[in-house]
């Protein structure tokens, strides 16, 4: 019994992972984005709908279209192209919605954010149709471990590829941060941005490439989502982005490693709420979690103590 | 002050002439709200029931129409939401549309069907199956397919009798119409001595069901009931074949369409779907199922007759009542009985049909199926 229990526990934190790695990619767009210029960009779950639209259709386009059957080359050549649109996305958002609103009150910002976040949907209605389009699988298989005949642990290779995946550009984005030159040019607009600003440094432009960066993180998310969910529709940005921007907060907001280690927190709680509880308790579980931990840690887990800015 | 009485005085000639345009074309065409959704994750079923009932309105409009009108399908998008299909009905209402085909989830239909019943507006569902739509005693609220407290008992018999799983596991999506169909197939097996092992909800919308695949993989459940719609159900089957989980899967008519199969590909194979008969295949349809391919349309989906069938009575009783007010339609209508294309019709005072047929189906890979009894 209890050497099931140990498979079924195995099997049930690669399931939690995989979700947690998904998670963790959307959650480094809010928590960027907040970390500079301190605003929840309420639109970024869209941004990784229209990822996931442009992943599936740019899947299919190479596969069925183009004939292309080498699955590395799909994969890679559809990456480039979602990150590549999705970033111009996340670009004109914020020209568009957020730059003209730079130095107004807190609230208005976070307002025009919802407000891009319903257009888009729509956008989105209107262009691809409200119902949900789907794809046959495209990697297929896996690994079994564990006895033949009793319980066998599952990983397939799907699962590993969004882990391979999700820690490459996690390592990317962290070293991009923390080594070169636009990176330390990030941290410092995260602490004082006026004083960056005054320093000779464009912090427009690094606004831009905030929002660039969350989104090509988001891309990446929504490719994988498609690969491996193989549905979507116009309404998977919401939710997606609800939990993402749980896991930010959870992780401590403003914080990129916290916003990792949220997604992951957050994949793993709903993964093991659904296995020892019940599934329909996974969401408050998931949320009580959140909650629990703002109230003994109220910058999350990794977060600093936030200093008011002024 | 002299300008504002002259404008008031325009508004209300100019509200004058509209009402009289109005009442000019309210004498010559009868309108049919046919309400569903159109948009959403499950629009598939509202093109089944537009088609069936705008088949119906055109055939009824090239035989001269009702008593001399001409009959109108204005078309209401619910997206199957309750909030929606609330906002769907006080339109109705505020249009002055008397008979309303739809609504078609059971969740969406239930709320409308109590603004129709004040507002004196007739409804005929061709799709929504749960109880409790009838049970309120409403007089304006009929129904031209069965319930689930039928379909549960076909799927349930079927399972206890045929199936014999040892260990089976019940997931429904919380909905109105899943988690009501999945009580009632719960009841059925377990009367019968099946052990339910799990009995869970899932969240609509959700995409992520591999730790529900894990969990009923390690309670070693061989034979899983779902109560709800296709599009959580093929992701389900999608995830947990991936995982190894290979029981196998049953479900109520929601999630009995192509859409499935393009979700859960191989998957779907095998799945058990309890369907009304398929009317289609019945040789006295066969002229209208000619008709319904020469529009390029597909008259085999569960709800396309009984649509067709809903909009055929309100225009039959019309004819014979003579009458378009709803109330003396609805009275009519209890004491009538219809030859339709889903069979003879008789309604009882609750507004269910006298009978109704659930038939077993093994759905394939292909997006076919094939009758199991």
């Amino acid at each position: 019994m209890s050497e099931t229990f140990g498979l079924e526990f195995t099997q049930q934190v690669i399931n939690g992972l995989t979700l947690g790695s998904i998670y963790a990619l959307i959650a480094i767009g809010y928590t960027m984005v907040y970390g500079i210029i301190g605003m929840i960009n309420f639109a970024h779950g869209e941004i990784y709908m229209i990822s996931a639209y442009i992943g599936l259709i740019t899947i299919t386009a190479l596969t069925t279209q183009l004939g292309v059957e080498t699955i590395p080359l799909v994969l890679l050549l559809t990456l480039a192209v979602s990150i590549l649109i999705t970033s111009a996305y996340g670009w004109t958002v914020e020209r568009v919605a957020y730059r003209p609103l730079r130095g107004s009150p807190r609230l208005i910002p976070l307002i025009s954010a919802i407000g891009m976040s319903i257009f888009l949907q729509n956008y989105v209605q209107l262009g691809q149709g409200a119902r949900d389009l789907s794809m046959p699988p495209l990697i297929t298989g896996g690994w079994r471990f564990g006895a033949e005949g009793g319980f066998q642990v599952y990983l397939s290779y799907m699962q590993v590829l969004i882990a391979v995946v999700t820690v490459i550009f996690m390592t990317a984005l962290t070293l991009f941060i923390s080594r070169s030159r636009l990176g330390r040019a990030c941290r410092a607009c995260s602490q004082d941005l006026a004083m960056t600003n005054l320093l000779g440094i464009d912090t427009n432009r690094l606004i831009s490439l905030t929002f660039v960066l969350g989104a090509a993180l988001a891309a990446v998310a929504g490719v994988l989502i498609s690969l491996y969910i193989g549905k979507i529709n116009p309404f998977i940005g919401f939710e997606a982005g609800i939990k993402a921007f749980t896991a930010a907060v959870l992780g401590g907001i403003g914080s990129i490693p916290g916003a990792m280690l949220g997604g992951v927190v957050l994949g793993l709680a709903e993964s093991f709420s659904s296995a020892y509880l019940r599934t329909e308790y996974k969401d408050v579980v998931a949320f009580s979690l959140l909650v629990l931990v703002l109230l003994f840690r109220p910058t999350g887990l990794l977060g600093k103590p936030e200093i008011e800015k002024v | 002050m002299i300008n504002f009485t002259r404008n008031l005085l325009s508004v209300a000639v100019g509200a004058a002439a509209l009402g009289l345009v109005g009442m000019a074309q309210a004498a010559d065409t009868l309108k049919i709200a046919i309400a569903g959704p159109i948009t959403g994750p499950v629009g598939q079923y509202g093109d089944m029931q537009m088609s069936g009932a705008r088949m119906a309105v055109e055939q009824i409009n090239a035989k001269g129409g009702v008593n001399g009108m001409k009959l109108e399908a204005v078309l209401m998008d619910d997206v199957c939401e309750p909030k929606q299909a609330v906002a769907v009905a006080n339109q109705v209402v505020n249009q002055d549309i008397k008979f309303v085909v739809g609504h078609l989830c059971s969740g969406s239909t239930q709320p409308a069907s109590d603004i129709y019943e004040e507002e004196g507006v007739l409804m005929i569902t061709p799709a929504a199956t749960n109880p409790a739509i009838t049970e309120r005693g409403l007089k304006m609220v009929f129904r031209t397919i069965g319930l689930d407290s039928q379909q549960g008992p076909v799927a349930g018999d079927y399972i206890a009798d045929r199936i014999k799983p040892k260990r089976m596991a019940v997931i429904h999506d919380k909905q109105q119409y899943g988690q009501g169909i999945a009580e009632e197939v719960k009841k059925t097996v377990e009367g019968k001595g099946v052990k339910v092992v799990m009995f869970e909800g899932v969240n609509k919308g959700q995409t992520d069901f591999s730790a529900l695949c894990t969990k009923m993989k390690s309670e070693n459940v061989d034979f899983v009931y779902y109560g709800g719609y296709h599009p959580e159900l093929g992701l389900i089957l999608r995830q947990c074949r991936e995982q190894g989980f290979d029981a196998r899967f049953m479900g109520p008519e929601g999630v009995g369409n192509k859409d499935i199969s393009a979700i859960a590909g191989p998957a779907s194979e095998g799945l058990l779907v309890t369907l009304p008969a398929d009317f289609s295949a019945n040789p006295a349809n066969a002229a209208l199922v000619k008709a319904f391919k020469d529009n390029n349309q597909d008259p085999s989906g569960p709800f396309v007759m009984p649509a067709y069938a809903a909009v055929q009575i309100i225009a039959d009783t019309i004819k014979q009542t003579g009458s378009t007010d709803p109330e003396v339609v609805a009275e009519a209508m209890r004491k009538s009985t219809y030859q339709t294309p889903i069979g003879k019709v008789a309604f009882k005072a609750n507004g269910d049909l006298q009978d109704f047929e659930f038939v077993v189906y093994e759905w394939h890979a292909d997006a076919t199926k094939t009758a199991v009894k």
